[in-house]
C-alpha cells in the first residue's frame, strides 16, 4: 500500500496502482487517450505525463508504478505545456474535420484538446499515411483520423486473439492495419467491431448504413419491419445521456414507429425460436449419442454470435461438425419475416424489407452471407448499429428520453425473458437450460429465480454442472446424466476454452459470444463499454428478464403459433429449411 | 605466435575484406610460396587494425612496418623486397619521415603512438577463427581466474572498482548494474550482448566481433558468473555478416573446449551463448526493445519500470551490456581494477574506442585513454585536418550525441565534459567536420536518421521528430521562417522531456547542440537565404558564387570568357562586385577553395582568369544607370574612400544617388592605396578603377577626416540625410611591451602607409617585422625593397596557422624574407638611443584557442637575441572610435567596432550606415565590397522605401553549356610571375596569362550553376 503525493494530496494506493489510477481514485482528472483501464498500458501516447520529483523527464503515468514516498505534480508549468504539445502533435497528423465526423461531440481526441485549452497547432505540417479501407460489410477504417494509440490492436491481438491489425511501417509512416498494409476483407478479420468499441476518435467505425434503413422507410411499396436486438434496450438510452443499464424498452419501439418502421418486432421472438430449435438439436445429439451410441460430435457449441462462427471457420475448422446448425436469432428472424409474416400480409417475401439493429458490426457480415437468402431473397436486408440507431432517431427529431412507453407489434413481437437474456455472456446457456431441463423433466430448472449464477459474469471462461434427475419417460436416458457446461465471453477466452477441450475437457454445450461480456459489449454499442459499463447493462437485462410474466422460450405463445400453423416442429423440414445453416472451414490468411 | 623469421598480418576487418584483403592474403601465400619463404614467413588473417581508410593494410613484423592500399599486386614486391631482401617498400608504407624517405614502424606512427589498446587488445594481432591464439594472448585466463579464485561478489566488485561505464551511450556503472543484477531476484537469468551497432560510423563492436570475439564469449560467461546466469544471447544486426560468422565459429570452439556448457573448467558455472539476430532497426538497441526483438515480437521499447533487472528478456531478470563494454572486462580481472582506474578521469576510467571519420586525415578506429583532449584525438591521432580546411566541429555520440566547435577543441573526451557541451559520449561514433560542413544541414541529417528510425510508438518521437524535420527542411531550403529556430528549440526540449525511450529523448541533441554551437548558421540561412558552407542545393547556385562574400556570378563571367566575350564578362562581374581590376590582383579568393573542380583535379583559377579578363577592357564599360531621378537630389555622403566606401558609392550611383565621398588621406583608395603595395597593386589599375566610379557621379573630397575636418553632426547640419561610415580600421594595434615608442619601432600600417603615400620611408639594415598577417608580409617585402640588408618575420606560432596568404608568403620567402616561427620578441634592447636587437622567446604550441588554433606557449629557457635595428610591428589594428565620432555616439560591437544590423548595415543611429574594417575588424577587400553593397542597398531602403535592386535580381548567362558533355580534363595553370631577380623596385610581380592559357582555364569550368 504505498502512500504518495500527488499535487499536495497525500494518497495510499494498493500495489502496482498507476500513477494515472492513483490520481483518479485522488478525483484528479489526468486527460489520457491509448489507455484503456483493464485493456491497455503502454505510454504511447504520451498525453498523461505527470512530473515526478527527482525523475529526469516527464512520466507516462499509465504505466508507471506508484511507489512510497513519490512526490507527483500534475497541473505544473511544465506537464502543461508538454500535454499540450503533445495533443497539438497529435492534432498535426490527424484529420480534423470534426464537424462531418462520426465522432463528433463524442471524441476522446476533442475531449482532451477541449480541455487542454489547444486554439492552434503550433507544428503543422505534412499529413502520414491516409487510407480508408471499406472492404468489409461491417467496418470502415480511415488511417486519415488514427492517432496510433494501438487501443485496437491491443483489443484484437490480446481480448479477442484475432491479431489481424497491427502497427506497420516505423516512424511517422506507421500506420495501423492488417499486414502488408492490405485490406480488412484479404485478413483474418471477424468484423466484431470491438476495434471500433474502443476508437478513442473516428477512424474505426461501423459501415453506416442508415441512409439504405431511411430509403426503404421512405419507398412506398415496401413493408418495412424492424428487430431489434435484447442488447439493444439496455445500451441505446446512452445515446442520449441515459446512464448505462437504462432499461429503454418501451421508448424504443415507440421510437421506432415514430420513424416509419410499419412494424416493429423483437429479435427476441427469433430468440426463443432458437432455443426451440437448438434446445431440440441438443437433445437429439445427446439422445444419439447415448442411446444410439453414434458418434455425434459433442459438445454442441452456440451459434448465434456471428463474429464467432468467422473466427470458428478461419481458426479452427476441425470444430466447425460442433457447432449448431442453428442459424443466429437475427437471421432466423428475417427468414421467417419474409415468409411466415409475408405470407399472413399477403406480400412477396422481396417487398417486406427487414431492418436489423444489432449491437454488432458482425452482423452485417452476417446478413450478407451467401446462405442467408432462405426465404429466396436475402432474408435480412439493412443491418444498422445501436450507434445507427441513435443516429437516425436524432435524424428524426425524436426527444427520445421523453417518449412514451410503446408495445412491440404481433406477430413477431412476443417473448419470453429467457430470449431478453440472449444479450449477455451465459445468457444462451441459461436460456436454454430452462427449456431443456424442463422438456426433460416437466420442472423448472432448479435454479434460484431460474439463474444459473456460476455462468454468470464477467470472469472470461466459466462452467456449470446440472444433474438432471426425475426425468420423464422419453427422456429417461438421461436420468442422472450431469450436464456439464462452458460459457466464453471474448475470443480470446474462447480460445482457451477450445484449447481446454481439445486438452480433454468434456463438454456437453458450450456457449461463445464473441465479445466481452456478451452482446451488451457489442462492437455496435455506444462508446465506451468499460466492464462496469457491461457489469450495468447485464443488470438491466437481468431486470427485464426478471419482469416477463413468461420467462421460458417454449412458453412464447407466438412462438407455440408460428410452430403449429408454419413450421410444425423443431428440426422439421420447414426448420431445416428456413432456420439452421451450414459453414466452411476457411484459410488462415 | 609461432618462431618464423617474419609474419605478415593482413587484416581482414569488415572494411578490408570490402576493399580486398581476402585476395591480397592469396596473392600474398603465392609470392610467399613461389620464393619457396613458406617455413620462414608466416601469413596470418587478423581482425581490423584500425586505419580502415588506407585499407587493404598489412603489418610486417617484427619490423613493424605497416603497409597501406595493398593492391593484390603489390604482394609480389612486398615478397621480393621487404620479406626476401630485408627492404621496406617506402612508397607502400603508411607513415614516412618527414623528410619522406624512411617508413615509419608502427610504434612510431602518431595515428598508434597515442593510442591504449584494451578493448582492441587483439584486434589485428590474432587470427579470430584460432581459438589457440586467444589462449596464447592470456584468453580465458581471467575466466579461469574468475572461476577458481574468485566468489561472484568479488567479480562484482573488481568490476565496480574498475569504473567501467557502461560504453554503448549512457555511460552507467557497469559493476552497479551487475551488482543491482546480482541482487535481482529470480533463480533465471539471462546474460545479454548488445551487438546490435547502429551509430552511422561506428563500427567498433564489429570489429571485436571480426577480430577477437572471444574476448566476448569470454566476458559474457564470466558475467554470467558474477550474476548467475547460465545463458546468453548476443543481439547482432543482420548486416554484420562477417561477424556473425566468426563469433558462431567462435562459439563453436569454445564450445569443443568446454568453455562454453555445463560445468566450465570444471567449475559449477554452466552457461552457454546463442546468437539472435537484429533485423536492422537503429531502436533495437535501446534495451527494451532489444529484448522485445529477442522475443520475436516487433522491435519497440517498453516503458520502464520495470527495469530489466527485474523484467526483461521473458520477464526475466535480464542484463545488457554492449560489446565494448565486454570486451574490457577480461583485462580488468586479469590485470585489476586498479590498474584500468589508472588510466582516464576522477569520473571516467580506462579507455574508449572512437570511429574516427569525417574530413580528419587519418580515419578508423582509434582506442585512447578517456579524458584526452578532443583537439588531440583530432590533430595528434587523426592528422589533422585534409586538405588544409579548417576544423568546424566534431560531432560525437551519433544520432543522439552533438557537436563540438572549435573553441572547444580543448574539452576532455569524457562522458560529463562532452554531455555539459550538448554532445555525449555515445558508442564512440566521432565525425570531423571541416568548413564544407554546413551545420543546418548535418542536423538535418541525423534528424532525418532518427526520424526514419523511430519505431513510431510514441507520439513526441512519430510526430515531433518528423515536425522537425520538416522545419530544418524549409531552413534548408530557404523558406525558413522567422521563429524557426525557437521552434525547433522548444519543440526539441519537449520531446527530450516526453518521449518514450532513450531514441526519441536523445533525437533533437544534434538539432540542438547545431543550434547551441553554430546559431548564426541557422539565422543565415533563414534570414540571408544563405548557406556559407555552399551545401545546400536550393541556396547555393553555385558553390563558387556562394563563397564569394560579394555574390559576384563566378560561373557567369568565366563562361563568357571562355567565349571571348570580355566585356559582357566584366560588366556581369561588376553587377557585384565594381573593382574587379583589384580583386583581380589582392582577392584571397575564397571562391576557389570551394570550387567542385577540385573534386576531379584541381580547382579552377578564377582570380587569374578575372586578371585575364580586366586586361582586356580596352574602354571603361559604365554600368548601366538610371536616368536622373528624385534620388540624385538627396544628400547621401561615404566617409572613408576604401574598397567599402568606393563599393557602396558606386552602388548608390547605381540607384541614382549621387553620393560624396569624404576621405582622410591625400589619395583614395583606403588599404587599398595606403597599405598594399605597388608590386601587388599597380596604382594606375586602382585609380582607374576608382576613375569608373567617380564617373558614375560620385565626388571623393580628399584630406577630409572624420572627427578633424567634419563630424557627424556637422554632415547633418550640411543636410546628408543617409552616411555611410567606412573608415576602416586604421590604427595598428601595439604589442604591450616596453620599449615600443623607441626609435627603429613602428607599426606595419604606418610604415605602410607613410611609403605608399608619400615615396618614402626609413628602413633600417635589420629588420625584424612582428606578425603572421597580411600587414606582416606586405611590410616585409616593401623593407626588403628598399634595401633592408634583411627582413625576419617573426611569428609566435608555425607557418600553419599563418593568417597571411599562403600565395604571399611564398613570394615572401622567394624573396629572401626570412622566418621565424615560434618566437615573439619580449623586450628591446638599444645601444647608443637606438634599437640593437630584440630579446625573442620561444614558443611551444599548447592548447586549442577559441579559433581552434594551438595556443602559443612561452617558454623561458629558449629566450635568444636577433640583431635588428627597425622592429615592424604588424599585430592587429583597430578602430578609434573617440577620435571620429566625436558628439555622436554610436554603438560598438565586442571587438570594439562600430556595431551594425548584418543585414543592411545600419547603426544604431538609423540615418548612419557602417561597413568594411570599421565593422568586421581587419578584413578583406572582397569583404568590404560586399559591406559596401549592402549598405547601400540599406541606405536605399531608408531613404526610397524599398525598391528593386536591379543587380540582385537573378540572371541567366546565355553561354553555351553541354551539360552531357564530359569534362574536358586539363591541369589548373600556375600563376605567372615576374622572376624573383627582376623584383628589385615595385614592379608589378604578378603578370597576365596567354589567350590560349586564359581561354582553356575557362573552359575548365563545371558550370555547376546550370540548371535545366
Amino acid at each position: 500500500m504505498p502512500s504518495l503525493t500527488i499535487d499536495h494530496k497525500t494518497i495510499s494506493v494498493a500495489d502496482g496502482t498507476s500513477l494515472l489510477e492513483a490520481a483518479r481514485q485522488a478525483g484528479i482528472h489526468v486527460p489520457s487517450l491509448c489507455y484503456l483501464k483493464k485493456v491497455q498500458a503502454i505510454g504511447s501516447c504520451r498525453v498523461c505525463l505527470m512530473e515526478v520529483e527527482g525523475a529526469r523527464s516527464l512520466m507516462a503515468s499509465c504505466v508507471t508504478p506508484a511507489f512510497e514516498g513519490m512526490k507527483v505534480h500534475t497541473n505544473s508549468a511544465r506537464v502543461r505545456a508538454a500535454r499540450k504539445t503533445v495533443v497539438e502533435l497529435i492534432l498535426s497528423d490527424h484529420d480534423g474535420d470534426c464537424q462531418t465526423c462520426d465522432r463528433n461531440g463524442d471524441c476522446e481526441l476533442q475531449a482532451v484538446a477541449r480541455d487542454l485549452g489547444i486554439r492552434e497547432i503550433t507544428y503543422a505540417g505534412s499529413m502520414s499515411v491516409r487510407r480508408k479501407d471499406t472492404s468489409t460489410p461491417a467496418l470502415v477504417r480511415n488511417t486519415a483520423k488514427c492517432i496510433l494509440c494501438r487501443r485496437c490492436v491491443t483489443v484484437c491481438g490480446q481480448t479477442q486473439g484475432v491479431a489481424a491489425i497491427f502497427p506497420q511501417k516505423r516512424g511517422f509512416q506507421s500506420v495501423i492495419g492488417p499486414a502488408f498494409t492490405s485490406d480488412l476483407a484479404d485478413v483474418v478479420c471477424v468484423q466484431c467491431g470491438q476495434c471500433a468499441a474502443v476508437c478513442p476518435v473516428g477512424a474505426i467505425g461501423e459501415n453506416d448504413e442508415t441512409a439504405k434503413a431511411w430509403a426503404a422507410i421512405d419507398d412506398p411499396k415496401k413493408t418495412v419491419v424492424v428487430q431489434t436486438a435484447p442488447a439493444i434496450r439496455a445500451a441505446i438510452g446512452e445515446c442520449f445521456g441515459l446512464p448505462p443499464g437504462t432499461l429503454v424498452t418501451g421508448k424504443m419501439v415507440t421510437a421506432l414507429r415514430l420513424m416509419g418502421f410499419d412494424k416493429v418486432f423483437d429479435t427476441n421472438f427469433s430468440a426463443d425460436l432458437t432455443i426451440m430449435e437448438e434446445g431440440t438439436e441438443l437433445l437429439t445429439r445427446l439422445k444419439k449419442a447415448l442411446v444410439d451410441k453414434e458418434a455425434v460430435p459433442l459438445p454442441l457449441l452456440t451459434s448465434c454470435s456471428p463474429g464467432w462462427i468467422r473466427y470458428a471457420e478461419h481458426f479452427y475448422p476441425e470444430i466447425l461438425p460442433n457447432i449448431s446448425t442453428c442459424k443466429s436469432p437475427q437471421q432466423m428472424f428475417g427468414a421467417v419475416a419474409k415468409t411466415y409474416y409475408a405470407e399472413k400480409i399477403g406480400k412477396k417475401a422481396e417487398d417486406v424489407f427487414v431492418v436489423s439493429v444489432m449491437p454488432c458490426t458482425a452482423k452485417k457480415y452476417e446478413a450478407q452471407r451467401p446462405e442467408m437468402t432462405a426465404s429466396g431473397v436475402r432474408d435480412v436486408d439493412v443491418v444498422l448499429t445501436t450507434r445507427e440507431l441513435g443516429r437516425m432517431i436524432r435524424q428524426g427529431g425524436i426527444d427520445f428520453p421523453n417518449l412514451p412507453d410503446g408495445a412491440m407489434d404481433s406477430i413477431l413481437g412476443a417473448s419470453s425473458g429467457a430470449a431478453d437474456i440472449f444479450a449477455n455472456t451465459g445468457g444462451v446457456m441459461e436460456a436454454a437450460l430452462r427449456t431443456v431441463y424442463e422438456i426433460v423433466t416437466r420442472r423448472q430448472l432448479p435454479f434460484d429465480n431460474l439463474h444459473v449464477a456460476p455462468i454468470a459474469g464477467l470472469t472470461g471462461v466459466k462452467e456449470a454442472a446440472v444433474k438432471i434427475e426425475g426425468t420423464v419417460r422419453e427422456w429417461s436416458f438421461l436420468e442422472g446424466v450431469t450436464l456439464k457446461v462452458a460459457v466464453a465471453h471474448g475470443l480470446g477466452n474462447a480460445r482457451l476454452l477450445i484449447e481446454r477441450m481439445k486438452g480433454g475437457e468434456h463438454y456437453h454445450f458450450v456457449e461463445v459470444m464473441t465479445c466481452p461480456g456478451g452482446c451488451i459489449g457489442g462492437g455496435g454499442q455506444p462508446r465506451l463499454t468499460t466492464d462496469d459499463v457491461r457489469r450495468a447493462r447485464i443488470a438491466a437485462i437481468y431486470k427485464e428478464d426478471e419482469g416477463k410474466p413468461i420467462r421460458k422460450s417454449h412458453d412464447n405463445p407466438e412462438v407455440a403459433a408460428i410452430y403449429q400453423e408454419f413450421l410444425k416442429k423443431p428440426l422439421g423440414e420447414k426448420s431445416h429449411h428456413l432456420l439452421h445453416t451450414r459453414y466452411t472451414a476457411r484459410e488462415r490468411v | 605466435m609461432s618462431r618464423s623469421r617474419c609474419n605478415v598480418l593482413i587484416c581482414t576487418g569488415g572494411g578490408c575484406v570490402a576493399s580486398g584483403a581476402l585476395e591480397l592474403s592469396a596473392a600474398m601465400r603465392a609470392a610467399v610460396q613461389k620464393r619457396g619463404l613458406d617455413g620462414e614467413v608466416q601469413i596470418f588473417e587478423t581482425g581490423c587494425l584500425g586505419p580502415c581508410a588506407a585499407g587493404p593494410v598489412a603489418v610486417i613484423h617484427p619490423d613493424g612496418i605497416l603497409y597501406q592500399n595493398l593492391k593484390p599486386a603489390d604482394a609480389e614486391r612486398i615478397a621480393e623486397e621487404h620479406l626476401l631482401r630485408g627492404r621496406v617498400v617506402k612508397d607502400l608504407a603508411y607513415e614516412r619521415r618527414p623528410d619522406g624517405m624512411e617508413a615509419l614502424g608502427l610504434r612510431e606512427i602518431p595515428f598508434f603512438r597515442r593510442q591504449e589498446k584494451i578493448v582492441l587488445r587483439n584486434c589485428g594481432l590474432i587470427d579470430p577463427l584460432k581459438i589457440e591464439e586467444y589462449i596464447a594472448r592470456d584468453g580465458y585466463g581471467a575466466l579461469a581466474k574468475v572461476l577458481t579464485e574468485m566468489s561472484p561478489a568479488q567479480v562484482t566488485e573488481e568490476v565496480k572498482q574498475s569504473g567501467l561505464r557502461g560504453r554503448g551511450g549512457a555511460g552507467f556503472s557497469t559493476g552497479m548494474k551487475w551488482w543491482l543484477w546480482r541482487e535481482a531476484h529470480g533463480t533465471e537469468k539471462y546474460t545479454l550482448c548488445n551487438a546490435d551497432e547502429g551509430d552511422p560510423g561506428a563500427f567498433m563492436d564489429r570489429s571485436v566481433l571480426e577480430g577477437d570475439p572471444h574476448s566476448l564469449i569470454e566476458a559474457m560467461t564470466i558475467a554470467g558468473y558474477a550474476i548467475g546466469s547460465s545463458q546468453g544471447y548476443v543481439y547482432v544486426r543482420a548486416e554484420y555478416p562477417l561477424a556473425v560468422e566468426r563469433l558462431t565459429r567462435a562459439i563453436g570452439h569454445a564450445r569443443e573446449r568446454g568453455l562454453l556448457g555445463k560445468n566450465i573448467m570444471g567449475s559449477t558455472h554452466s552457461f552457454d551463448l546463442e546468437i539472435r539476430m537484429g533485423s536492422g532497426a537503429f531502436v533495437c538497441g535501446e534495451e527494451t526493445a532489444l529484448m522485445t526483438s529477442i522475443e520475436g515480437n516487433r522491435g519497440e521499447p517498453r516503458p520502464r519500470p520495470p527495469f530489466p533487472a527485474f523484467k526483461g528478456l521473458w520477464n526475466k531478470p535480464s542484463l545488457l551490456n554492449n560489446v565494448e563494454t565486454y570486451a574490457a572486462i577480461p583485462s580488468i580481472i586479469l590485470k585489476g581494477a586498479s590498474w584500468y582506474a589508472s588510466m582516464g578521469t576522477a569520473k571516467s576510467k580506462g579507455t574508449k574506442v572512437f570511429a574516427l571519420a569525417g574530413a580528419v586525415k587519418n580515419t578508423g578506429l582509434v582506442e585512447i585513454p578517456i579524458g584526452m583532449q578532443l583537439g588531440e584525438l583530432v590533430f595528434d591521432i587523426g592528422g589533422g585536418m585534409r586538405e588544409g580546411k579548417t576544423f568546424k566541429a566534431a560531432q560525437i555520440g551519433g544520432p543522439s550525441g552533438g557537436c563540438i566547435p572549435r573553441h572547444h577543441l580543448n574539452v576532455p573526451v569524457d562522458y560529463e565534459s562532452l554531455v555539459e557541451l550538448g554532445a555525449i559520449m555515445g558508442s564512440g561514433g566521432l565525425i570531423v567536420m571541416d568548413e564544407d560542413t554546413c551545420m543546418v544541414d548535418i542536423s538535418r541529417f541525423f534528424l532525418e536518421f532518427v526520424q526514419d528510425e523511430s519505431c513510431g510508438k510514441c507520439t513526441p518521437c512519430r510526430v515531433g521528430t518528423r515536425r522537425m524535420l520538416e522545419i530544418l527542411d524549409r531552413i534548408c531550403e530557404g523558406r525558413g521562417q522567422e521563429g524557426d529556430i525557437e521552434r525547433l528549440v522548444d519543440l526539441g526540449h519537449t520531446i527530450k522531456d516526453t518521449a518514450l525511450c532513450g531514441l526519441g529523448q536523445t533525437a533533437p541533441n544534434p538539432v540542438l547542440s547545431a543550434i547551441r554551437h553554430f546559431r548564426e548558421e541557422f539565422v543565415e540561412h533563414i534570414r540571408d537565404h544563405k548557406c556559407r558552407a555552399g551545401v545546400c542545393p536550393e541556396l547555393v547556385r553555385a558553390p563558387c558564387q556562394n563563397a564569394c562574400p560579394a555574390g559576384v556570378d563566378v560561373p557567369g563571367f568565366v563562361s563568357l570568357i571562355g567565349e571571348k566575350r570580355f566585356d559582357e564578362a566584366l560588366t556581369l562581374h561588376r553587377e557585384r562586385n565594381p573593382l574587379a581590376a583589384v580583386c583581380s590582383r589582392v582577392c584571397f579568393h575564397p571562391c576557389e577553395s570551394k570550387c567542385r573542380r577540385s573534386t576531379l583535379d584541381d580547382p579552377l583559377s578564377i582570380r587569374s582568369l578575372k586578371r585575364y579578363m580586366v586586361e582586356q577592357e580596352k574602354e571603361l564599360n559604365l554600368p548601366p544607370m538610371p536616368a536622373d531621378g528624385e534620388n540624385a537630389k538627396r544628400k547621401v555622403a561615404v566617409v572613408g574612400a576604401g574598397p567599402a566606401g568606393l563599393s557602396c558609392a558606386y552602388f548608390l550611383a547605381r540607384l541614382g544617388y549621387r553620393p560624396t565621398i569624404f576621405e582622410a588621406a591625400s589619395e583614395p583608395g583606403g588599404m587599398l592605396v595606403q597599405a598594399i603595395p605597388a608590386y601587388r597593386l599597380p596604382r594606375d589599375i586602382l585609380r582607374r578603377e576608382i576613375g569608373m566610379i567617380e564617373k558614375l557621379g560620385v565626388q571623393i573630397r580628399t584630406n577630409q577626416s572624420l572627427g578633424r575636418d567634419f563630424t557627424l553632426s556637422s554632415m547633418k547640419e550640411m543636410g546628408f540625410e543617409a552616411v555611410f561610415i567606412a573608415v576602416g580600421a586604421p590604427k595598428g594595434a601595439s604589442m604591450g611591451m616596453t620599449g615600443e615608442d623607441a626609435p627603429g619601432v613602428t607599426e606595419a600600417i604606418d610604415f605602410l602607409r607613410q611609403y605608399n603615400l608619400t615615396g618614402k620611408v626609413p628602413v633600417g639594415k635589420n629588420v625584424v617585422v612582428v606578425g603572421g598577417g597580411n600587414a606582416a608580409i606586405d611590410a616585409a617585402r616593401t623593407a626588403l625593397r628598399l634595401g633592408a640588408g634583411s627582413v625576419t618575420v617573426a611569428y609566435r606560432r608555425t607557418r600553419a596557422e599563418m593568417p597571411a596568404y599562403r600565395e604571399e608568403v611564398e613570394e615572401a620567402e622567394r624573396e629572401g624574407v626570412k622566418f621565424q616561427f615560434l618566437a615573439t620578441p619580449v623586450e628591446l634592447q638599444q645601444e647608443k638611443g637606438k634599437l640593437a636587437a630584440v630579446k625573442m622567446r620561444r614558443m611551444g604550441l599548447g592548447d586549442f584557442d577559441r579559433s581552434g588554433r594551438r595556443r602559443p606557449v612561452a617558454d623561458p629557457q629558449g629566450d635568444f637575441m636577433m640583431p635588428a635595428d627597425q622592429l615592424i610591428a604588424a599585430v592587429g589594428q583597430t578602430l578609434q572610435p573617440n577620435e571620429i565620432f566625436n558628439g555622436v555616439s554610436l554603438k560598438l560591437n565586442d571587438h570594439e567596432f562600430i556595431a551594425v544590423n548584418p543585414v543592411n548595415g545600419q547603426a544604431s543611429e538609423e540615418w548612419v550606415f557602417a561597413g568594411g574594417d570599421a565593422v568586421s575588424g581587419p578584413s578583406s577587400v572582397i569583404e568590404a565590397i560586399a559591406a559596401g553593397e549592402k549598405a547601400a542597398v540599406g541606405m536605399h531602403a531608408f531613404l526610397a522605401g524599398k525598391g528593386d535592386i536591379p543587380w540582385r535580381a537573378p540572371r541567366i548567362v546565355d553561354t553555351f553549356f553541354d551539360p552531357d558533355a564530359d569534362p574536358v580534363m586539363g591541369t589548373r595553370p600556375g600563376l605567372k610571375l615576374i622572376p624573383v631577380s627582376r623584383r628589385k623596385g615595385f614592379a608589378e610581380v604578378e603578370t597576365t596569362w596567354s589567350a590560349g592559357v586564359a581561354l582553356a582555364e575557362a573552359k575548365r569550368c563545371l558550370r555547376c550553376d546550370y540548371r535545366e
